[in-house]
């Protein structure tokens, strides 16, 4: 974390890092509708893909279709969110979920449980969207009303209160209610198991507007990365870069959580690999970063399903033992990236 | 159908200072207990774990935890203090008894209000025990049902002795063991004659419907975003006396994974032999089941024969009223597997 410049690598190695990149999607893809808890043969998967009235028990499309297409939407997202919220607070143990998103998501799917008594995934979706939204704009109405949002700092700080504020409340109803506690640790472990793509709509509506501001903030996450004061003297606007960085990190930490739960490492790991493949420059960096993270999730989530006997373990358990190591191998192969 | 977990609790430390206070208060007024005339004898009771429990008298102020309490009013005892695993104003086993003269000192697991039940005054606390395996072995390291652990466990001592009822292995035999309870805090004949009676004639008639329609196989199940879980029949005791009446109950792996058999939702195909589905009130329910499209073909489902279920206590009045619903279900279900 020295202050080397980030824009290094050449651009020889872009080319290389793409076809990689493309290659490992196309591998994790293949591998998601391929295997699963229930051991179908290859060519029967071939088969039902290309048939899909002959989808018996709709395993290839009512269950591995579904988890292949959200499993690379999420972790794409939360690689992006992951690149914006390392390259915004120029931090790279930052994760998106820093800025209260996660924890707002939590508290009001276990509020909305505990109110309505419903398990419904439909209603959980909903309100894991609205919480997150919710937590982001307190943290961003808390951080402009104290020291201002040109630093970073006071969003961390803001950030880490609310969550643990929310946290808080959040196991206070969990642990007053064993309905909504079976409810809540279902979904907060963050699986892909048992998800449709019918209620896709909305959280589609947040990854599109989440791309469109991630894309915007691009050219200023190279500024903001060379230091606050030289932001400044490129000509950047640092509360508009604040802004658009905020609303991407929400927007997209949001849809995933709203599909998955809250699943953690992708977003921060996954700009790490994408950072060595490609470099800091964020024109690289953060696609690069969405195709790290699906892959990333893709493969912990074919791992879960493999070991699980006839039930499956959940991607997000998978992801904090297999993204652990792979977090302590990435910090002690080498030095990281300096941001 | 409650998965013999115990969940931590961050209280005990409030409560283990409440406690103590209770305690020297207890302590400044002894003496003062009422003791109704017919109980002054000495009572001693031997529970599930060997324990020998003996008050000066015969309880007749009895706490207890919701299944257990259950039982009790079914036998017409009115336990003074009821503690249970969900809200017991809106536990719909409750709803036949009258909970007026009783006070309800917890509403989720291991949550109960020491100072509620201090001033209710008993003489006695039950609850079950749960086997920690097939074998049957109870576990006396670990806190009884409904209890956060030891501490909060000693401190419930200190309000009253503890007996437990033993809730695994055969049901008729769990049945016996509340029976036998209830007789030994003063139950009338006449009532457990009469609950008996609804029973036996209720069980009569799950054997002859079971007997008939041999083709309908029950599932008792469990599901949610993960998947669905299968009660093993041969666990879990209310499960074992329908299955000992004759009654087909989903039962593909007897062996293996005590009590549940979990499968995702790619594998739920493989469960799909019951022709009537028992889901869990806890769980997802019909609307939710149809939504996953891996389940959406199972037969029972299709021919609209789920049936939301809760867990019924191990008594002869609550059996028979589920074990009448079971034989309206298998009596009218059409064999669609």
């Amino acid at each position: 974390m020295t202050s080397s410049p980030p824009l290094r690598r050449t651009r020889g190695t872009g080319w290389l890092a793409a076809a990689a990149a493309a290659a490992g999607v196309v591998l994790v893809a293949v591998a998601s509708l391929a295997l699963g808890s229930d051991h179908l043969a290859l060519a029967a998967v071939f088969e039902r893909l290309l048939h899909p009235r002959e989808d018996v028990g709709a395993i290839v499309w009512g269950s591995r279709v579904p988890r292949t297409v959200l499993g690379a939407l999420v972790g794409a997202c939360l690689g992006i969110a992951g690149a914006v919220m390392q390259g915004q607070t120029r931090n790279p143990l930052a994760d998106p979920g820093l800025f209260g998103v996660s924890a707002g998501a939590s508290l009001a799917v276990v509020v909305g449980v505990y109110t309505l008594h419903t398990t419904s995934p439909t209603l959980i979706l909903v309100l894991a969207l609205v919480g997150a939204i919710g937590a982001s704009m307190l943290v961003f109405a808390v951080a402009a009303l104290g020291r201002g949002l040109a630093s970073p700092v006071p969003l961390a700080i803001a950030g880490t209160a609310i969550s643990a504020l929310f946290a808080a409340v959040t196991s206070f109803l969990v642990l007053s209610d064993q309905t909504t506690l079976a409810a809540y640790r279902v979904w907060v472990v963050g699986s892909l198991s048992g998800r449709r793509l019918d209620d896709l709509g909305v959280v589609l509506a947040f990854v599109a507007l989440g791309l469109v501001l991630a894309i915007a903030n691009i050219r200023a996450l190279d500024s903001l990365s060379l230091g606050m004061e030289v932001a400044r003297g490129l000509g950047e606007s640092l509360l508009r870069a604040r802004l658009i960085g905020l609303g991407t990190i929400t927007l997209l930490t949001a849809a995933s959580v709203a599909v998955t739960g809250p699943i953690g490492f992708v977003g921060l790991t996954a700009p790490h690999i994408a950072r060595r493949m490609v470099g800091g420059r964020h024109a690289r960096l953060v696609p690069m970063s969405a195709v790290v993270g699906a892959v990333v999730l893709l493969a912990s989530d074919v791992i879960g399903r493999m070991i699980g006997g006839r039930a499956e373990v959940s991607v997000g358990v998978v992801l904090s033992v297999v993204g652990g190591i792979a977090f302590v191998a990435i910090v002690r192969h080498g030095r990281m990236a300096a941001l | 159908m409650v998965p013999p977990s115990a969940v931590r609790r961050p209280f005990a430390l409030f409560a283990s200072l409440l406690a103590i206070a209770l305690v020297l208060a207890g302590c400044a007024s002894t003496g003062s207990r009422s003791s109704d005339a017919g109980s002054a004898a000495a009572w001693t009771y031997t529970d599930a774990t060997g324990a020998t429990i003996s008050v000066d008298h015969r309880p007749t102020r009895i706490a207890a935890f919701a299944d257990q309490a259950l039982t009790l009013f079914s036998y017409g005892i009115t336990p003074v203090a009821v503690f249970g695993r969900v809200p017991v104003k809106t536990d719909s086993r409750f709803a036949d008894f009258d909970l007026s003269k009783t006070t309800i000192v917890g509403n989720e697991y291991g949550e109960i209000d020491l100072e509620k039940l201090a001033a209710a005054k008993p003489d006695l606390i039950v609850t079950g025990i749960y086997p920690t395996d097939r074998k049957g072995t109870l576990d006396t390291t670990q806190p009884d049902y409904g209890i956060t652990d030891l501490e909060q466990q000693k401190q419930l001592q200190a309000i009253a002795p503890i007996v437990t009822v033993k809730v695994g292995g055969a049901g008729q035999d769990v049945i016996d063991a509340n029976v036998k309870l209830a007789e030994e805090l003063g139950a009338k004949p006449d009532t457990i004659a009469a609950a008996k009676k609804r029973f036996d004639d209720a069980a009569a008639r799950l054997t002859a419907v079971a007997k008939a329609r041999p083709d309908i196989e029950v599932t008792q199940m469990y599901a949610d975003a993960d998947g669905v879980y299968l009660v093993k029949p041969d666990d879990e005791p209310v499960t074992q006396l329908y299955k000992s009446l004759g009654v087909n109950l989903t039962d593909l792996h007897p062996d293996g994974e005590y009590y549940w058999d979990k499968y995702s939702w790619e594998n739920a195909h493989q469960m799909m032999t019951g022709d009537v589905l028992l889901v869990n009130v806890e769980g997802y329910q019909v609307a939710d089941l149809k939504k996953q499209a891996t389940f959406a073909d199972d037969p029972a489902l299709q021919a609209g024969q789920v049936y939301p279920w809760i867990d019924a206590a191990l008594n002869y009045s609550a059996q028979a009223e589920q074990m009448t619903k079971l034989a309206d279900l298998i009596e009218k279900a059409k064999s669609v597997v």
